[in-house]
């Protein structure tokens, strides 16, 4: 994946986003970015920053805070030829502008009959950082949910960069959801995908990744769970569990040949998912690899993710609904013990 | 009537248009009839003058954004009537294959996109006059909508983007004084729609809806001032003629007044008689073009009466552009 030779750029996961969106605005200028505060500071989290030096106010708006006619915004442009790149701030904030992303983006290549198709990104930020319940969501189950979204969320530096690139030459809608707690990590303290080569490349939007081999569990985990899930596979070793953690990076389609070739070697699936369990991610992940792969492919399945209840304030609630390396541990040492 | 009168084609095709229009119309409502169109549909019999208007001043660069009730803003738009007429009755050869239905119609070529969202077609809207704004085209964005729709959040950001951008939104409010049930008098902060529109430092104006000069003429003013300036609301008052859809009981409004409006206050009657009257146009050429409208219409239903639905087979097709499919082990029929 990266070229361990080359000592990593001193650049953090914003940056890589950025550098991702300038090329992709170089390369075609029916790429425009659009958002709050995405212009003249470059992105509450810095993922736009540059753009509107190299590009201007016209292909990089800073909107007033109108989620709302933004998004709508964005399926007009689609419609007249843009590929737009729309930027909600948190991803919590997409109940006010829902509508226009599930009923029209996600929607009217199908209304359409395939006559008008809708290559915009929504480009968000989710995963808790300490900001509670309205800031902390990642509600990529809720997306991956709604017929028409690709849904991705990179874990590093690398694929951060590469897989924007690929969202915005998609002609698919995609939702892009950084996490948080990543955005502002360097590259160098990344045990994968460190490395972030200069020029243009693109990391296919439907490819899993394994991040760590293992014989004994399959791990699914995605965005900020990723780097958890490494340190939590790490220790498991003294408990005799040699995990094998796929980092999923595309959350609609999931990549069923990576997960597939992993629970053939380990008859074992446990998920972590920093998302809601009810009705998400981890229930589609489990149904559908009993659905291809059949009952008697695995000896084990487990979820392990946010219980279904709201992030909490108080450093010692949120411990204990999301994911980190201890709990992502414990629920290994489980799956071992059920295996 | 204007002084435009004199001018006794503009006459004939306003006439003819709006006589279209409702035969049009008419022509759907048989489909509610023999169950070849299921769901709801939603007419616009009554608000013929205001989209008759509106197409003497859309071009075929300007985009148009419209609502539920779209049919007569597609004709406007001069999307092409057997396409539409057979997304409407659900048929393979739709303008979207049948995909959409009538409350979804989409024409990319032309820039006309409707949505079945109330105040949802408005920031799509705006996307269009950005573009336009962007990509040095002078065309003008248009957005038709209901009273109700002037009650979204959707209305109020579009309106304040589009004026601070200084774009080119024309935003035409069909005011048929109901929203479904809930009459716009109990529904508005302000008497009119029209005078909202200062507080985006806009123009607003209110004009007679089933007076299609006058409609013609406030439109004109508001491209004028979205093409220099910036958005532009023109309010047309007119009445629903129908329940809000076909088969809504209707028994939230009165039947003494319904009858009144509709006997009393037709805009394609009304346009007949002062034309009629005024020597414009005398009865034999009135009825000439009503029957070359009846028979367009008439030739566009038999045609689409014949054609198929899409093949079931299709079903699955088209949920990415890019051909992907997601299935669940269970793709084919109804598990
Ligand atoms: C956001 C939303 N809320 C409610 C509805 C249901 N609905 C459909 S049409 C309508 C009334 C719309 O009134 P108006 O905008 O005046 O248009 P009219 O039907 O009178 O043409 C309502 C409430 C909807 N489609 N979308
Ligand atoms: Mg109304």
């Amino acid at each position: 994946m990266t070229d361990t030779a080359v000592a990593p750029r001193n650049i953090n996961i914003s940056q890589a986003v950025a550098e991702g969106l300038r090329l992709a605005m170089e390369d075609d200028d029916r790429v425009l970015v659009i958002g709050e505060d995405v212009a003249t500071q470059g992105g509450v989290f810095g993922s736009t920053r540059g753009l509107l030096k190299a590009f201007g106010p016209q292909r990089v708006l800073d909107t007033p805070i109108s989620e709302m006619a933004f998004t709508g915004m964005a399926v007009g442009l689609a419609m007249e030829g843009y590929r737009p790149v729309i930027e909600i701030m948190f991803v919590d904030f997409i109940g006010v502008c829902l509508e226009q992303v599930y009923n029209a983006i996600a929607k009217i290549p199908y209304m359409s009959g395939g006559r008008v198709d809708m290559p915009v990104v929504i480009k968000t930020a989710g995963g808790s950082i300490g900001a509670a319940a309205q800031h902390s969501q990642t509600l990529w189950g809720l997306f991956g949910h709604l017929p028409g979204l690709r849904v991705v969320a990179p874990s590093n530096p690398y694929d951060s960069k590469g897989m924007i690139a690929a969202a915005v030459a998609s002609n698919d809608p995609v939702v892009f959801i950084e996490h948080k707690g990543l955005l502002l990590e360097r590259a160098q303290d990344f045990e994968f995908g460190a490395n972030v080569p200069r020029e243009a490349y693109d990391v296919p939007l439907d490819k899993a990744a394994v991040v760590r081999p293992g014989s004994d569990l399959t791990l699914v985990t995605l965005s900020g769970s990723v780097r958890h899930a490494l340190t939590a596979a790490d220790a498991a070793i003294l408990s005799g569990v040699d995990v094998e953690v796929i980092d999923l990076r595309s959350i609609v389609p999931i990549d069923w040949d990576t997960i597939g070739a992993s629970i053939a070697k380990t008859r074992s699936l446990l998920v972590v998912d920093e998302d809601y369990l009810g009705y998400g991610l981890s229930g589609e992940l489990i149904t559908g690899a009993i659905e291809r792969f059949g009952l008697g492919s695995l000896d084990y399945v487990g979820r392990h993710g946010n219980p279904g209840v709201p992030v909490p304030a108080a450093l010692s609630l949120e411990r204990q609904i999301v994911p980190g390396t201890e709990s992502i541990l414990n629920a290994i040492v489980r799956a071992g013990a059920a295996r | 009537m204007s002084d435009t009168l004199t001018d006794a084609q503009l006459w004939r095709d306003r006439y003819r248009l709006m006589v279209l229009m409702r035969r049009f119309e008419e022509a759907c409502l048989t489909g509610v009839a023999s169950k070849e169109i299921h769901g709801e549909l939603h007419t616009a019999i009554g608000q013929e003058a205001i989209a008759a208007a509106l197409a003497e001043h859309i071009r075929d660069g300007d985009s148009l954004a419209s609502t539920h009730r779209n049919h007569l803003h597609a004709i406007a738009k001069r999307i092409p009537l057997h396409p539409l007429m057979a997304e409407i009755f659900e048929k393979e050869t739709g303008l979207c294959g049948g995909f959409g239905g009538h409350m979804h119609l989409f024409d990319r070529e032309r820039r006309f996109s409707t949505t079945g969202i109330v105040g949802a077609s408005l920031p799509v809207a705006l996307g269009h006059a950005y573009a336009a704004k962007i990509s040095g085209r002078d065309s003008v964005a248009f957005a038709v909508i209901g009273d109700g729709s002037v009650n979204t959040g959707g209305f109020h950001e579009t309106m304040n983007m589009a004026s601070v951008l200084g774009l080119a939104l024309v935003v035409i409010i069909e005011n048929n004084e109901w929203a479904i049930s809930v009459p716009f008098s109990a529904a508005s902060s302000t008497p009119t729609l029209a005078e909202r529109a200062s507080a985006y430092s806009a123009p607003g104006e209110r004009v007679d809806g089933l007076d299609v000069d006058a409609t013609s003429a406030a439109i004109g003013r508001a491209v004028a001032h979205a093409r220099s300036t910036g958005p532009a609301i023109v309010e047309a008052m007119c009445y629903r003629f129908r329940g809000h859809y076909e088969g809504d009981l209707d028994l939230y409004r009165s039947q003494t007044e319904k009858t009144d409006r509709t006997t009393t206050k037709d805009p394609v009657v009304l346009l007949r008689a002062q034309l009629r009257d005024s020597g414009m146009l005398d009865e034999a050429t009135l009825g000439e073009l009503e029957a070359e409208a009846s028979a367009e219409i008439d030739a566009v239903l038999a045609a689409v009466r014949a054609e198929s639905q899409p093949d079931r087979s299709l079903a699955h097709d088209h949920v990415f552009a890019s051909g992907l499919t997601v299935d669940f082990g269970t793709k084919g029929a109804v598990a």
